[in-house]
């Protein structure tokens, strides 16, 4: 297409122009980003350490962008104030009680405030509020954290290092296990032994399974009533006569208690030499004495036997004996 | 006969502060500081040639757009192609957008095209200014009662001053354009979510910092292309260096400015 000279100053005009509404769209798409024309309203936050932490960094709440931070300025000793402008529109939804913390924008993204929490009952945040802070892990810390794990992970495989190598060299049961030929067929027999008995106890498992069915059909019968079982079991008048055998059979097993008790008490005075029957029992001196008593008392019967033989055949009594046959006799 | 030669020897270079070479570049740089001063006076001085001004725009702006948006789409695509592979190690591709943009707005779309219009524009002003002087066409235009300062240095500084800015947009533009073409094709990426992306890592500070600096390019070349031309010497040979020279001081000193520019710009950062 040819221009002709006379044109010049209007393509120049919309060449120009072209140009500044490029200019004016990125700057109001970046304005638009930044929530430069937005209605906005400014929170504080105090923190410790604010990690790197930028003028214009995002802020987020519930993880949608709702502002900028505006301002970043010492406080106090070593405190940081951050003063953030944050949209008209989540006004409403942050509570008093809402904390602020240092976070990223991905692992290692920007670094970004994301306000959360708040409880529904306090009122809204209101303009200059200051927003409690909750310190965050900085990467630092996690660092340290993960420099402990590694130093704990030396020492472990250092362990391992030392256990593997005394494996290696057949140490232990381990070591024998491994390098040991005989004790992998010991333990081969040992898995076969295993084996047989998990088959044993598969089969006594069946045997109590029927065994419990047995045992369920049994009670099964016994609840059914109609039998003398049953009977047994839920008859009241029966239980109460079981009850009063039982409190009647423990009665005389007190007494028979007692007894033993007694005669415990005696055999233990027969045992003693302190009573006539004791000296009896356990004294051999007067067991002599008396044998000896009994001897004289026998050969004295004999001689009195004797004695009263003669007496029968005296003149004196003969005529006593004599009439004592005859009314005999009769 | 050798004594004498020896003396004429000293006695010329007596004639200089400390020799003809370093001499020279003093006076240039004179030279040069007078010639901004009457740009400057002339500028801000009746009458204006609106005319010829518009012209020049149509010439520098318009006429090299064509060229620098070809320059600006290849360079989006090509250092999107080349920065993907960086990323996807740390499986950041996603961030290719911020990292063009930064790229491009910061420092790429004000280098790429004040370094064509060096080429472009800046050897054309040395060259035709070179020789209207050899020619000795802007001795005539003082007998004719023109200003030529005015007509020739004034109208072309001010056109290439004002028109690098705008081509900085456009290229800005079309750079973006072809980085999104390329990230489209390979990411699936939105234009949405890749001009998000993209924005979200510039601040209104990087655009007015490559405007300034497309400004000062701007001046760069015009000043270096009228002075050299303005100033051209020894006939047709005169006019080839004085083409050459632009271009060769042109460049150099859009880099010594970005590199002052970018310091500048950080410090108020």
């Amino acid at each position: 297409m040819k221009i002709l000279k006379n044109n010049r100053p209007v393509v120049v005009g919309i060449f120009i122009l072209l140009g500044i509404v490029i200019l004016l769209l990125t700057l109001f798409t970046i304005g638009g980003q930044k929530e430069t024309f937005v209605k906005s309203f400014t929170l504080n936050a105090i923190f410790n350490d604010v990690g790197g932490l930028s003028v214009g960094a995002n802020i987020w709440f519930s993880g949608v962008k709702v502002g900028t931070v505006k301002k970043i300025g010492f406080h106090g000793n070593s405190q940081v104030q951050v003063t953030m402008n944050v949209e008209k529109d989540a006004e409403a939804h942050i509570r008093k009680d809402a904390k602020a913390k240092i976070g990223s924008d991905g692992l290692i993204g920007n670094k970004i405030i994301i306000i959360y929490g708040g409880s529904i009952t306090l009122p809204q945040v209101e303009k200059n509020d200051f927003l409690k802070v909750e310190d965050a892990q900085s990467t630092d810390d996690m660092l340290a954290t993960l420099q402990v794990n590694n130093k704990n992970l030396v020492a472990i495989t250092s362990d391992f290092k030392s256990i593997s190598h005394k494996i290696n060299s057949g140490e232990g049961s381990l070591g024998a296990l491994l390098n040991d030929p005989s004790f992998a067929i010991k333990l081969n027999k040992t898995v076969e032994n295993l084996q047989t008995t998990a088959t044993n106890l598969k089969t006594v498992s069946e045997n109590s399974k029927s065994t419990m069915a047995n045992f369920q059909e049994f009670s099964g019968k016994i609840n059914r009533p109609g039998n003398s079982i049953n009977d047994f079991a839920s008859d009241t008048i029966v239980y109460n006569r079981i009850v009063g055998t039982v409190s009647q059979l423990q009665n005389a097993a007190t007494s028979v208690s007692r007894f033993t008790a007694n005669l415990k008490m005696v055999s233990e005075k027969l045992n003693r030499k302190n009573n006539a029957v004791g000296v009896l029992l356990n004294d051999s001196a007067s067991a002599t004495s008396i044998k000896m008593t009994i001897k004289n008392l026998e050969t004295s019967s004999k001689k009195l036997d004797e004695d009263l033989e003669a007496i029968q055949h005296n003149f004196l009594l003969r005529g006593f004996f004599k009439k004592k046959e005859k009314n005999k006799e009769e | 006969m050798k004594t004498n030669t020896v003396k004429s020897k000293i006695l010329d270079e007596q004639k200089y502060v400390i020799s003809k070479k370093v001499d020279a570049f003093f006076t240039d740089i004179y030279n040069v500081y007078m010639f901004i001063l009457r740009f400057f006076k002339e500028a801000f001085s009746p009458p204006f040639e609106f005319k010829e001004i518009i012209n020049q725009c149509y010439l520098v702006g318009y006429k090299s757009l064509a060229l620098i948006s070809l320059t600006g789409f290849i360079t989006g695509i090509v250092f999107t192609k080349q920065s993907r592979p960086s990323l996807s190690n740390f499986g950041a591709t996603s961030w290719l957008p911020s990292l063009i943009s930064i790229a491009i707005v910061k420092a790429l779309a004000p280098l790429v095209t004040a370094l064509i219009a060096a080429g472009k524009v800046g050897s054309n002003m040395g060259a035709e200014l070179g020789s209207m002087k050899v020619t000795e066409q802007i001795d005539a235009m003082e007998v004719s009662a023109t200003n030529p300062f005015k007509y020739l240095v004034v109208t072309r500084i001010t056109a290439v001053t004002l028109m690098i800015p705008i081509l900085v947009l456009y290229t800005g533009f079309v750079g973006m354009m072809g980085s999104y073409l390329n990230i489209h094709q390979t990411e699936l990426t939105s234009f949405t979510a890749f001009f998000k992306s993209a924005f979200a890592s510039i601040t209104f500070l990087d655009i007015y910092a490559s405007i300034f600096k497309a400004f000062c390019y701007g001046f760069t070349i015009g000043v270096a292309g009228c002075f050299q031309g303005y100033y051209a010497q020894n006939g047709t040979q005169g006019v080839g260096r004085a083409a050459n020279s632009t271009v060769v001081l042109s460049m150099f000193l859009i880099f010594v400015e970005e590199m002052i520019i970018v310091q500048f710009v950080n410090a108020i950062r």
